[in-house]
């Protein structure tokens, strides 16, 4: 027994073989399994449903765009779009705020929308505040507890059957016990989430038409990594108060004490206190400020008169008629481009209000690495509202962009008074499909800085008391 | 004989600090939690009380602009307050509120994530009826830390931490064998210990709740609110009651004192967070709800085929945008495009019903089969019951929609009529608009409601003393 990674190695095999042999184990172990199993069937059955009518409906849109009925161009701008959001693959495995965020947004001439159709509002029976079990919530709440069970005795349990001080009086070294310890734990967890996380990426790479490639390989090793620091957190921490701990019963009071707050209390509290700091307004308040700002066209209107004397001057004109260019062209142009600003301020700070909330969230990661994990989990996932956000602003720039396109038409086709110009499907066609991409993963990363940090302080604070603790074993 | 052993109990519970510590813990957690709930409760009522300040302003604004046109001023030719069809649809649209109730802070329940109040037009249903409150959607994902939360998450674990140990320790102690050898049966001191630890922790809460409710000076004096306070503390109370008849049930089986706790907490596991969240999942894969997106490409057909329609052309287009209409012949012209309006939007109503009534079809199969499984678990039942009391839970949401919708028919079929009759809205018109007016549901339906639940929760309660105390009979010190 002078080899030490062979003695580390045959500690871990007892705890694991204890373990094994433990009904109590057997039963948490194989619960969890079957929860986090059927949590991703209905994570991909979900999915599945979803990413087709997503895809469907933006099909439909494009065709119903391209067929619409010959009308004028402005006309055309405001039979509009409907923007769906995509799903993300990995929204199989977190579905993160998608319930409570609108599913589809309406793009036409004059107005930015907000997203309508949140699925939470739909699927309202009594006990939808529950939450519904997904396999991030196995992740997130479950594992952390069968970590607990498996390690809060790894030691005090040892010193109350008296059979640490035969260990220690053989000469294995402490930090070698504590070693083989945690391995022996993790190696039994490994039992469970090692065939769930194989089970899972082959059911990511079912969903994706494109095979096991079309998987978003690195998120998904990003999320794996995330979870296991998660894990890691958890394990160093109960081996830790086990061995610091005078009995096993006080070391798994301090350990639930601990679950309870991280899993339970924490979440709440944090977004209570982010929200008293950062209050959101409301939909009335949002609304009447945003009609105000728009509804003041003064600067509208000395831009056009500008604007007018301009082209009367370049053309030696002074009606609008006799102007080689349609009028109305500019005149809806300057408005749009106006207002461009305005709903960049009234989102935009609501938006950026939602972010100061979530960084308060994030920070609440110094007392509960659920916090961290959570947000980070989202965003690798792509549910999370960063990447809302994004979609939003790349769908507010294809309206953008149809408005733009349709104005640039009326532009060139100046029309008598009384006269009409009408557009067709040559029109239509012009403008490019609406393309989303979503970011990729290192973008998704760099919105967690925080989480990314306090779980690694976690971890090595965790590191260090189990070595601390080690130390000090006394039988 | 139970006063004594009550009283001594007490003695011999508070000699220790944990029970204290365990009772702060409570208190400071329910002053906590109401101050939250009320927190959300005043910002619905400044939010209720800017919606309505704001529209009190935009009616005395429409009727000067009514007098100014009145005497002479040139209208704006699409939003002309004389107009039925843009007073109905766009002007005048109104305010329809849910308020919260007196006890709404103790449960914030679904009203962050339902609408409490509507801004209602002469428009389709579906789109008056999708309001959004604006919410980061992380909030509403963690929920909020309130009364509810504590009594339904924590309530459990503090009867665990009070008296996972009731027999053990005695046991543990080596006093068990003194106790039984006293002429007063098992069950009587079981019955002591237990009923001191209820009484003490139902006490704390419904005293607390109650208590901070006052001090943030709710009214609660009025005989509603009084029956809902009543109802409020049966319910935690019977909750309370089916968590000591499962302490006293695993007492029964005369395990360690970790061995108990152990037990208690895989218990609270099961029946508080993963049950309730088990059953939203099989809700929504087996009764998968339609998704909007199919709503709005349905909607989107039935809009597009209900234009093409005869010669509407036109007609579509200076609805889409009168102000092309040129002013001299702006009323008339506006007219005619109402009217077609009127004519487009039933028809895509009617088209868009049966996809709309999917969603109301599917809801029901969820719930129904939420109502089946519900007893299974008691934290269901109770945060049911105390939504329900609330007034946050889907019951009166669905009693609101329902008035919002009979409000909905009788604004539009104020307006259609002047629409094609073409007549004018009057300033003094602006003053007898209907406004809408909430009725509670009757107090009796909630009472029955609850009384179920609360029955229910009772009910297993004792059933699962009277197997303990079947089993506590056969007691032995050995065992």
């Amino acid at each position: 027994m002078n080899n030490p990674s062979r003695m580390i190695i045959s500690i871990a095999k007892k705890e694991m073989t204890e373990m094994f042999r433990d009904g109590r184990f057997r039963l948490a172990s194989g619960i969890v399994a079957v929860l986090l199993l059927a949590s991703l069937a209905a994570g991909w059955k979900q999915y599945g449903d979803l990413k087709n009518q997503h895809e469907t409906a933006q099909k439909a849109e494009r065709y119903n765009w391209l067929g619409q009925t010959p009308k004028n161009p402005h006309q055309g701008a405001h039979y509009g779009v409907y923007a769906f959001k995509p799903k993300s693959q990995l929204s199989i495995v977190d579905t993160g705020v998608d319930p409570y965020i609108g599913v589809a947004v309406y793009l036409e001439a004059h107005k930015q929308n907000e997203f309508k159709f949140r699925p939470a509002q739909d699927a309202a029976t009594s006990i939808q505040r529950f939450g519904e079990l997904t396999a991030a919530v196995v992740l997130q709440i479950l594992i952390p507890l069968l970590i607990i069970l498996l390690a809060f005795s790894s030691f005090a349990g040892e010193r109350e059957q008296g059979t640490l001080r035969q260990l220690l009086s053989l000469g294995v070294e402490r930090s070698r016990l504590a070693a083989g310890k945690a391995l022996g734990v993790a190696g039994a967890l490994a039992a469970v989430l090692v065939p769930a996380t194989l089970i899972g990426v082959l059911t990511l790479a079912l969903t994706s038409s494109k095979g096991l490639l079309a998987v978003d390989v690195s998120r998904t090793i990003l999320m794996i990594g995330a979870y296991g620091l998660y894990f890691l957190i958890f394990l160093s921490l109960s081996l830790a108060v086990s061995a610091l701990s005078s009995s096993s019963r006080v070391a798994l009071v301090v350990l639930l004490s601990f679950w309870i707050l991280n899993g339970l209390i924490a979440t709440r509290t944090f977004s209570d206190l982010a929200g008293f700091l950062h209050p959101t307004p409301s939909e009335v308040e949002f609304d009447t400020a945003l009609q105000r700002d728009l509804e003041d066209t003064r600067e509208l209107n000395a831009r056009l008169d500008e604007i007018k004397s301009g082209l009367f001057q370049k053309y030696g004109v002074s009606k609008l008629d006799d102007l080689p260019i349609n009028f109305r062209a500019i005149s809806l142009q300057q408005a749009e481009e106006l207002n461009y600003t305005k709903f960049e301020k009234h989102f935009g700070d609501v938006f950026d209000r939602f972010e100061q909330q979530n960084g308060i969230y994030q920070l609440g990661a110094a007392v509960a690495p659920l916090l961290a994990v959570r947000s980070l989990s989202m965003g690798l996932a792509g549910t999370d509202f960063a990447h809302h956000r994004d979609f939003t602003t790349a769908a507010e720039n294809y309206r953008r962009t149809i408005v733009r396109y349709m104005n640039d038409d009326i532009l060139v086709h100046p029309t008598k008074a009384g006269e009409e110009y009408i557009a067709g499907s040559e029109l239509w066609k012009t403008v490019p499909e609406f393309q989303y991409e979503a970011p990729g993963p290192l973008w998704a990363l760099s919105r967690y800085k925080t989480s990314i940090v306090l779980l690694i302080v976690w971890l090595a604070a965790a590191a260090a008391a189990v070595v601390f603790a080690a130390r000090r074993i006394q039988a | 004989m139970l006063g004594r052993i009550a009283r001594h109990e007490w003695r011999m519970l508070f000699s220790e600090k944990t029970p204290w510590v365990i009772l702060l813990l409570l208190a400071a957690s329910i002053g906590y939690a109401v101050m939250n709930g009320l927190q959300w409760t005043r910002f619905q009522q400044t939010t209720l009380g800017n919606a309505f300040a704001e529209q009190k302003g935009r009616y005395a604004d429409l009727k000067q602009q009514v007098a100014a046109i009145e005497a002479g001023k040139k209208p704006s030719p699409f939003a002309d307050p004389r107009m039925p069809d843009a007073v109905g649809g766009r002007l005048a649209g109104t305010y329809a509120a849910m308020p919260p109730l007196p006890l709404s802070p103790l449960s914030v329940g679904q009203s962050d994530v339902l609408p409490y109040y509507f801004k209602i037009s002469t428009a389709s249903k579906e789109s008056v009826l999708t309001s959004n409150e604006i919410e980061n959607p992380n909030r509403l994902l963690a929920g909020r830390f309130d009364l509810s939360f504590v009594v339904i998450y924590l309530f459990p674990l503090l009867i665990t931490a009070l008296s996972y140990n009731l027999l053990s320790s005695e046991q543990e102690q080596g006093t068990l064998a003194l106790l039984l050898s006293q002429p007063v049966p098992l069950r009587t001191f079981m019955a002591g210990k237990i009923g001191l630890r209820a009484a003490v922790i139902i006490a704390v809460v419904v005293l607390f709740s109650f208590t901070s409710l006052a001090i943030a000076g709710i009214d609660l004096t009025s005989s509603d609110a009084t029956t809902r306070l009543l109802i409020w503390s049966g319910v935690v109370a019977a909750y309370a009651a089916f968590w000591f008849g499962v302490v006293l049930f695993v007492t029964s089986f005369g395990r360690s004192s970790a061995t108990n706790a152990m037990a208690l907490a895989a218990t609270w596991l099961l029946l508080v967070v993963v049950l309730p969240s088990t059953l939203n999942m099989a809700a929504s894969v087996l009764y998968p709800m339609p998704s909007r997106v199919d709503m709005i490409a349905a909607l989107r057909v039935a809009s597009d085929e209900a234009s093409a329609k005869g010669n509407q052309l036109l007609a579509k287009y200076y609805g889409d945008h009168p102000e092309l209409v040129s002013v001299t012949d702006s009323e008339k012209a506006l007219n005619d495009v109402a009217v077609t309006r009127l004519a487009i939007d039933d028809e895509i109503e009617r088209r868009v019903r049966p996809v709309v009534d999917r969603y109301d079809i599917q809801l029901a199969s969820q719930q129904r089969l939420v109502d089946r499984f519900r007893l299974f678990s008691p934290a269901i039942v109770a945060q049911d019951a105390l939504n329900d009391v609330a007034g946050t839970g889907a019951a009166r949401y669905r009693h609101f929609v329902s008035l919002v919708e009979d409000y909905h028919t009788k604004w539009r079929s104020l307006f259609s009529p002047m629409i094609i009759k073409k007549q004018k809205f009057t300033a003094a018109m602006y003053d007898n608009l209907p406004q809408f007016e909430f009725h509670e549901e009757a107090i009796g339906e909630i009472i029955t409601r609850t009384s179920a639940a609360i029955g229910a929760l009772f009910l297993s309660s004792v059933i699962l003393a009277a197997i303990s105390v079947r089993r506590l009979r056969r007691f032995s010190i050995a065992g």
